[in-house]
């Protein structure tokens, strides 16, 4: 028999990606969502509501945790009386076990349509994951489903993997830091070899969704948001984002590029309202250079979070081992959705390599010897927005793929506890 | 989510997209059943290429899949199938009917690709039913279809009846109990009267039914199962009936075993709140340490 | 609780009560080791006669003292193949999260389906009835969980089986 793709599932804090291997994206993106019966609030907290009155009636029935929906489903069903929506992963671990466990359930048999005994599968952890859970998930997919076979990625290494699609990357390395931006959080994790420096690691917190509110900010104080129905602020806010938004090399020249010629500049953003029919606009300025400069002046944002980002992943680099620091500057790789807004590689590189030339200056005055220089290159490529799952899908191509999978008949030997040994594989060096 | 659905999601999402904004696309993915399915614009943006490689294929031919599938679809059967694939269709975008109920209906058949090629063989056993009830007496061939490689199905036509026979193959012990019970079950359900009128099923372990008796090298394990349903003329008096018992009885093989793991992962929510009931009732032996908050002269706190 | 099982559960509360007469003790071998003399099993003087309690051929209790330690081992009563595949399931999913169940072994001893080893460290930071009262109390309720998920079990095949057969009959 033809040995099927292997199934790639990377289930994020906001959006699951699944899909099958060698695939160039994934095939279902849908919120990690479950709605369930019963009120959201209380079945977290009492574990699953119908193991815990055993006696009711209704679980003599013994279907009842068969009424659920996941993702884009469960938002809608999410008014219908009598279902309560949950998000069982939060800060990328997940949280609820059993709600997880039911949605692997059905995006395997509703969406992907897949026997899994038949396949492999790919899965994908945040970086300093611990053991416990990555057992746990062993003992979902091998003793509840049944699977051929499993490897779990760290998610930061999979990006590095996407990377390799770019035409800029001549070797194959697994050496770099990662930017990994998304709803929620945005992480700078170096990685050499394979292996997560854990020590080094910095959250951000300044991500999609603290983007999306500067823009809304932002038109509100200008007045534009006037005409648009208060539920389509936040919608209106993300679409500006993602539609106009671009990075600039320098706000005051860019402020004055505006001011000479607002109308060659200033974008006109029109839609409709989904319940009178009405159409509005705004007129959006300013808001699409000034978006992603949070992540270079969070002051212009935040005011308990001031340290730009090339500064953030300078102190990561600098706090790795020094043997592997020259890879990490050579090899910035961004992933994730708020990583894609346009020139953010090129402005990266350029703030990063001001700041470590100017070091460089500084340690090498009075002494002989001179510096080569450090060669700084962040990597943006086309897959940058599902990069983990793509970076997944294209280890899971590699033939070696299935010699590093842990085998159904390797957990029954072994025992979940086979998880916590993972292979790196793929890397060309 | 109960019953599965016959449709591919996947088809039907794409589809639906692409009719929207086409673009060039080549994704691969599967169904259940180990069939495999490759759509693609191959040539421009608006035409696609849906292709399908299914085990059975050689005996779904034999059992006139190509006339059912001409049928369905008419011309969009590629007369030349894609390497690799059975069949392949070509969707031209531009010929789809305006948006609308026409359309829906359009891209629903063809996300039903899988369960159309299947229907073959029950079609044929069907038809033959009425050619035997005509005359009276009589078999009709046994038509084999090894859609998976350790299991089949097995449908045959009599005067009365057509025998729709499954072999099933649990690869683990829990599976081949859960499995055992469930297809206890089935037996027993129809003595409910609402589903009198529901097929009878049979369920054997080991040795095959009569049905079978004559084929060779059938292995007999104590992991092999036989489902024998029965379906009577009435589960196909009009061709309604007939397709919607067809979509079903197809789909048998994945609705236990998808059943069978839903079991066990309820099971696994169930163990998850005993153990920490468990966990409450140890933790309670535990003896406090009391924390007693030391004062240093100046007011701050004592850690030693 | 049902009144057939109450005197067999008594038993082993009492027995066990009993047993719990543990004290620190270095070992006898080895210099600077302080190991569960149970588990180790090289002095035999420290070592107490090990006592079965049995409530029929199928549900026993072995409870294996020491003057450090006891190992206390239960087997679970397993009617048919799938009470005994549950009941596997069970203790193999709880043994399997043993590191935060302080006196579960991972692994049963031999011919029995699930063991716990207290030894005087636990009986030094815990209540001792009450980690009596956990022995007693998961022995209840193991029974009554496994028959429950048999019903569960059950009770969803059938609705299972119903629902695929309802829709011919549709």
């Amino acid at each position: 028999m033809s040995i099927l793709a292997p199934i790639i599932c990377d289930n994020g804090t906001g959006f699951s990606k699944v899909g099958y291997a060698g695939n160039s994206d994934p095939s279902f993106v849908f919120p990690t969502a479950i709605a369930t019966r019963g009120s959201a609030a209380q079945s977290t907290r009492t574990g699953p509501a119908v193991p815990s009155k055993p006696g009711h009636l209704a679980s003599k029935r013994g279907v009842e945790d068969l009424d659920f929906f996941i993702g884009d489903e469960a938002l809608a069903n999410a008014k219908t009386p009598g279902y309560g929506i949950n998000y069982p992963i939060r800060h990328g671990q997940i949280e609820n076990w059993d709600y997880m466990e039911r949605y692997w359930e059905q995006t395997i048999f509703k969406y992907l349509r897949a026997e899994p005994e038949d396949h492999y599968f790919l899965l994908t952890e945040p970086p300093l994951n611990p053991p416990e859970n990555r057992e746990q998930t062993a003992e979902i997919f091998f003793e509840s489903f049944n699977i051929k076979g499993l490897y779990i990625a760290v998610q930061a290494v999979l990006a590095l993997a996407a990377s390799w699609s770019s035409n800029r990357v001549t070797d194959r390395t697994l050496t770099g830091t990662v930017i990994d931006s998304g709803d929620g959080v945005t992480h700078v994790i170096p990685c050499a070899e394979g292996y997560v420096i854990g020590s080094a690691i910095k959250h951000i917190p300044i991500a999609g969704r603290d983007i999306t509110q500067f823009v809304l900010n932002l038109l509100r104080e200008r007045g534009e948001m006037a005409g648009v129905p208060p539920e389509e602020h936040l919608k209106v806010a993300s679409k500006v984002k993602e539609n106009y938004s671009y990075v600039c090399q320098d706000i005051v020249k860019e402020f004055r590029k505006y001011d000479a010629e607002p109308y060659k500049y200033f974008e006109r953003y029109e839609d409709e309202y989904s319940v009178t029919k009405k159409t509005y606009g705004v007129d959006v300025g300013y808001e699409r250079f000034l978006a992603p400069e949070i992540f270079f002046n969070p002051e212009i944002y935040s005011s308990d979070f001031l340290t730009p980002l090339p500064e953030i992943v300078d102190g990561v680099i600098q706090q790795s081992p020094i043997d592997v620091r020259r890879g990490l500057y050579k090899n910035i790789v961004l992933s994730g959705g708020s990583t894609m807004f346009q020139h953010f590689g090129n402005r990266l590189k350029r703030d990063l390599k001001q700041i470590v030339d100017r070091r460089l200056e500084n340690n090498t005055s009075g002494s002989q010897v001179k510096s080569s220089g450090v060669e700084v290159d962040v990597i943006s490529h086309k897959r940058q927005r599902y990069a983990v799952w793509f970076g997944g899908s294209l280890m899971a191509s590699l033939p070696e793929f299935y010699t590093s999978c842990h085998t159904k008949a390797q957990y029954d030997e072994v025992g979940p506890s086979i998880c916590r040994r993972y292979q790196i594989f793929g890397s060309a060096t | 989510m109960i019953l599965l659905e016959s449709h591919n999601y996947i088809i039907q999402n794409t589809l639906a997209d692409k009719l929207q904004k086409p673009t060039s696309l080549d994704v691969q993915f599967v169904d259940f059943d180990s069939v495999r399915f490759h759509l693609s614009t191959p040539e421009r943006k608006t035409c696609l290429l849906l292709s399908m490689s299914i085990r059975c294929w050689d005996e779904l031919v034999k059992y006139g899949v190509n006339d059912v599938l001409q049928r369905v679809y008419g011309d969009r059967v590629s007369p030349q199938p894609e390497p690799e694939y059975n069949v392949s269709l070509v969707l031209d975008l531009e010929q789809f009917p305006s948006e609308g109920e026409e359309r829906e209906a359009l891209i629903k058949s063809i996300s039903l690709l899988k369960r159309n090629a299947l229907a073959a063989p029950f079609e044929l056993a069907f038809s033959a039913q009425k050619e035997l009830a005509a005359s009276g007496t009589g078999q009709g061939e046994l038509l084999a279809v090894h859609y998976r490689d350790e299991e089949a199905i097995y449908v045959q036509a009599s005067a009365d009846r057509v025998t729709v026979i499954f072999s099933t193959m649990f690869r683990e012990e829990t599976d081949r109990i859960f499995g055992k019970l469930f297809l206890q079950e089935f037996v027993d359900a129809r003595r409910l009267p609402t589903i009198q009128s529901a097929p009878q099923v049979l369920y054997t372990t080991r040795d095959p039914p009569l049905e079978l008796s004559h084929i060779p090298n059938l292995i007999q394990t104590d992991d092999v199962g036989y489902v024998t349903f029965i379906l009577f003329p009435r589960h196909f008096v009009n061709p309604i009936v007939a397709e919607s018992t067809i979509s079903h009885i197809q789909n048998f093989r994945d609705y236990l075993h998808y059943h069978i793991k839903c079991s066990k992962a309820y099971m696994h929510s169930r163990m998850r709140h005993r153990v920490s009931e468990f966990q409450k009732v140890l933790n309670r032996a535990k003896t406090e340490v009391a924390v007693v908050d030391k004062k240093t002269a100046s007011g701050r706190t004592l850690v030693r | 609780m049902s009144n057939v099982l109450r005197p067999y559960l008594a038993a082993v509360r009492s027995t066990l009560t009993a047993a719990l007469t543990l004290q620190d003790f270095s070992s006898q071998i080895v210099e600077r080791h302080n190991k569960p003399e149970v588990e180790v099993g090289a002095s035999k003087e420290v070592l107490l006669n090990p006592l079965i309690i049995s409530r029929n051929e199928n549900e026993r209790v072995l409870i294996e003292a020491s003057v450090n330690s006891i190992r206390l081992s239960i087997k679970i009563k397993q009617a048919d193949e799938i009470e005994r595949i549950l009941c596997h399931k069970f203790t193999r999913f709880m043994m399997q999260r043993a590191e935060s169940f302080i006196v579960l072994r991972r692994k049963p001893v031999k011919g029995y389906d699930i063991s716990f080893l207290i030894t005087n460290n636990h009986t030094d930071t815990m209540l001792k009835h009450k980690i009596v009262d956990f022995i007693i109390q998961f022995m209840e309720e193991v029974d009554k969980e496994i028959s429950e998920m048999k019903l569960s079990l059950n009770a969803r095949a059938r609705v299972v089986a119903e629902s695929y057969l309802l829709a011919f009959a549709a």
